[in-house]
């Protein structure tokens, strides 16, 4: 029988693994030396600017890995513990470049070898300005999370790029305790952004956990003290969007606590200007508090920061401008003192600072609670902000801002993020910044990208004292920036099998039966339709007209009962875009996501449009 | 009782009992899905309900006047009275649940 295009597509955590065996087996095979070294390019198949090396010396031996910059400042190097067999990560490589590697033995002669990268970008390279010195970032890079199509990248004091990613792990990346990384998964499970869960990598690629879940993870993570991670998620069955939070168990990826925002705040309580029935509260960060046991959490279509008890989940304060509130929240609400204060809206990336005070990032998207007074990209702006708050009488303080002088210049009207470092260093990262034939851009970038004149910028800033000492500046919209290093004081690598925790949960289905039988043929050509199968899912791509009716059908082979999966053919306005990587710019196109989680049997997959129902060819075992 | 009406015939029988206003469009997908919904609805649910099906682009008039903006909408009238409202395609348990607070 004929049938639609199909592939299985191996999970990564066994992709790794395959390949590190093989090169366990060829060092172990082979006499590799320091002077002959066996090198792995890209060993881990999504970290294309580094590589791994593996040799054997004599005696143990620390060895000091220098990958050479195009300057001496640009050396990454870091030096690894004594050992008789070494297997390093080679972090920094230069894109499309001959790169020079040494690896210089404790008092002993160094050995050099080359690695000719490709052109990992394959002609999209992001071109980079940076002002700053090399001995204010030294080997820090500053890495840029993804927005659009641009994958998450990191860039040195000569803003060249030394590391990123070729898959769309999106979201926030960030720096866990043990080394590692933490960031969004590359499987998309809901349009527009919601991913499988969070993996748990290192810089050479290697995911060492897959932690997956039911309501899949978008904007922002947390490390708690014990090593247990908050991760933002939703509840698919339910009518809304971005409104739950939950805590995860770092071993075992089971989550322990869950809190439903709707326990808080009643949807509605406060709109803002991109609010809607669905996304009303558009949670984009959580902090936790260990000083008051408690999470701070950004609703940007509250315009509003709240805390709640951690343990209780009750409601202890709310920082936003109070005007449209319900009455019942005043109480928790707080008075400005002092002559010099602005409230935020829309804001981003709430910060807990070792003092108490609150930080975001105020994008000031609208600029007011009042329809009336709403103010255009063009007389807007956007700022890291700190406030200092008194919770027993409720007032508040702006003791520190950056960006509001620069004007629309530095507006981004969704995502972006502040970082604390010290008392009065910053870094205030302007990611979603565009513009329409040159002016401000009312749209959001992840829109204007795909519009005729449209352009994007990002400007990640650091400030000292008042004094700026980085402006990195981008031809792109990034979600969030991090300052890190590419080698830490960890192991930087890890050998063994990587474990997926969790799971994805049940795929909501659409309860109402078509009656209707198989018309016996293929699903049109024109659909360009495709099912692309996981381990434990499978994804089926197509394209439908506006305003069919459209249902994928799991129907048992062997009297198992069926499952339907309404798919939507018509656009939807989406007033919040923060990460557009997974947009598709043909309307026409659907991605269907179905969880074997839930399922068990032999089914044929077969589609209605309107009256007819058509097959794929394709049967799915569950 | 499920049945497509014009304006005259919904005002006639709007204001009898327990009816529910589909408005929609032929050329929205999610209204095609949502009248196999309704007909599981009214299956269970029983005579107690009618559902009256109203062409949102052959009846501006009426959707104006019930403040319709977009379709699917559904209108849920006791007595004449609008006791409850749902926009977008919906499941069917959602829809009986909003029925039967109603009843």
């Amino acid at each position: 029988m004929e049938t639609i295009k199909y592939t299985y597509k191996e999970n990564w955590l066994a992709v790794q693994e395959k390949a590190e065996q093989e090169m366990l087996a060829e060092l172990e095979q082979g006499n590799y030396t320091l002077e002959h070294p066996l090198v792995k390019y890209n060993l881990y198949s999504i970290s294309p600017l580094t590589a791994v090396v593996a040799f054997k010396t004599p005696e143990e031996t620390a060895i000091t890995l220098t990958v050479k910059g195009k300057t001496k400042q640009a050396d990454m190097y870091h030096t690894f513990p004594k050992a008789k067999t070494h297997i390093l990560p080679v972090l920094g490589l230069y894109n499309n470049y001959l790169n020079t590697i040494e690896l210089r033995p404790y008092r002993g002669t160094a050995s050099a070898f080359t690695i000719q990268t490709p052109d990992t970008y394959e002609g999209k390279e992001i071109k980079a300005v940076m002002k700053t010195t090399p001995e204010y970032l030294q080997d820090n890079l500053i890495f840029e999370a993804p927005a659009d199509e641009n994958l998450a990248s990191a860039f040195d004091y000569a803003g060249d790029t030394r590391w990123h990613l070729s898959v769309p792990c999106i979201f926030d990346l960030k720096r866990l305790k043990n080394g590692r990384l933490l960031i969004g998964t590359d499987r998309l499970i809901k349009l527009p952004y919601y991913v499988s869960g969070l993996y748990e990598m290192d810089m050479v690629g290697k995911i060492y956990k897959e932690y997956c879940l039911p309501g899949g993870y978008h904007h922002d993570q947390f490390e708690m003290p014990n090593g247990d991670l908050l991760s933002l998620t939703e509840d698919f069955h339910t009518d809304t969007v971005e409104d739950m939070l939950v805590l995860i168990d770092r071993e075992t990826g089971a989550i322990k606590k869950t809190w439903d925002y709707k326990n808080f705040l009643k949807p509605g309580c406060s709109k803002s200007g991109s609010w809607s029935d669905e996304d009303w509260f558009h949670n984009n960060a959580v902090w936790y508090d260990e000083n008051t046991n408690s999470l701070t959490l950004s609703g940007r279509h509250i315009d509003a920061m709240v805390n709640i008890d951690y343990e209780t989940g009750k409601l202890n304060w709310i920082i936003g401008d109070p005007e449209g509130w319900d009455e019942e929240y005043l109480p928790y609400m707080f008075k400005p003192e002092g002559d010099e204060f602005d409230w935020q809206y829309e804001q981003h990336a709430c910060v807990i600072t070792p003092d108490g005070d609150v930080m975001c990032f105020d994008n000031h998207h609208y600029g007011s609670k009042n329809k009336e007074t709403y103010k255009k990209a063009k007389d807007s702006y956007s700022r890291g902000v700190r406030f200092r708050i008194n919770t027993k009488d409720k007032t508040i303080r702006q003791i520190w801002q950056y960006g509001k002088e620069q004007g629309a210049e530095f507006f981004s009207p969704y995502i972006c993020n502040v970082e604390y470092y010290n008392e009065g260093h910053y870094m205030v990262h302007s990611g979603g910044i565009s513009y329409m034939n040159g002016e401000p851009a009312e749209s959001l970038g992840a829109f204007t990208r795909n519009m005729p004149g449209g352009t994007l910028e990002t400007r990640t800033v650091e400030v000292c004292d008042g004094k700026v000492m980085l402006e990195l500046t981008l031809p792109a919209n990034y979600y969030r920036a991090e300052k890190l290093k590419l080698y830490t004081d960890g192991t930087n690598l890890d050998l063994g099998a990587g474990k997926q925790l969790g799971t994805m949960g049940v795929t909501p289905e659409f309860e109402t039966d078509i009656p209707m039988e198989p018309c016996g043929e293929l699903l049109p050509a024109s659909c360009e339709a495709s099912i692309e199968e996981e381990d434990d899912r499978f994804t089926f791509h197509s394209k439908f007209e506006k305003g069919q009716m459209v249902m994928l059908l799991l129907e048992g082979k062997n009297g198992e009962e069926s499952h339907r999966y309404y798919i939507s053919t018509t656009a939807v306005p989406y007033l919040a875009m923060c990460c557009g990587t997974f947009m598709d710019s043909d309307e026409r196109s659907t991605r269907t996501f179905v969880n074997k989680a839930g399922i068990t049997g032999e089914y044929d997959v077969r589609v209605i449009i309107d009256d007819k129902k058509y097959e794929t060819g394709i049967c799915i075992k569950c | 009782m499920m049945k497509q009406v014009e304006a005259a015939e919904f005002k006639e029988l709007a204001g009898k009992g327990l009816v529910m206003g589909e408005f929609f469009s032929t050329t929205c997908g999610p209204c095609k899905m949502l009248a196999f919904v309704l007909k599981d609805v009214q299956k269970e649910i029983g005579e107690d309900l009618t559902i009256l099906q109203v062409d949102f682009d052959k009846n501006k008039e009426l959707t104006a006047e019930y403040g319709v903006t977009g379709y699917p909408t559904m209108v849920l009238l006791k007595d004449g009275q609008e006791v409850g409202r749902m926009q977008g395609l919906q499941q069917k348990p959602a829809i009986v649940k909003m029925i039967k607070v109603n009843q």
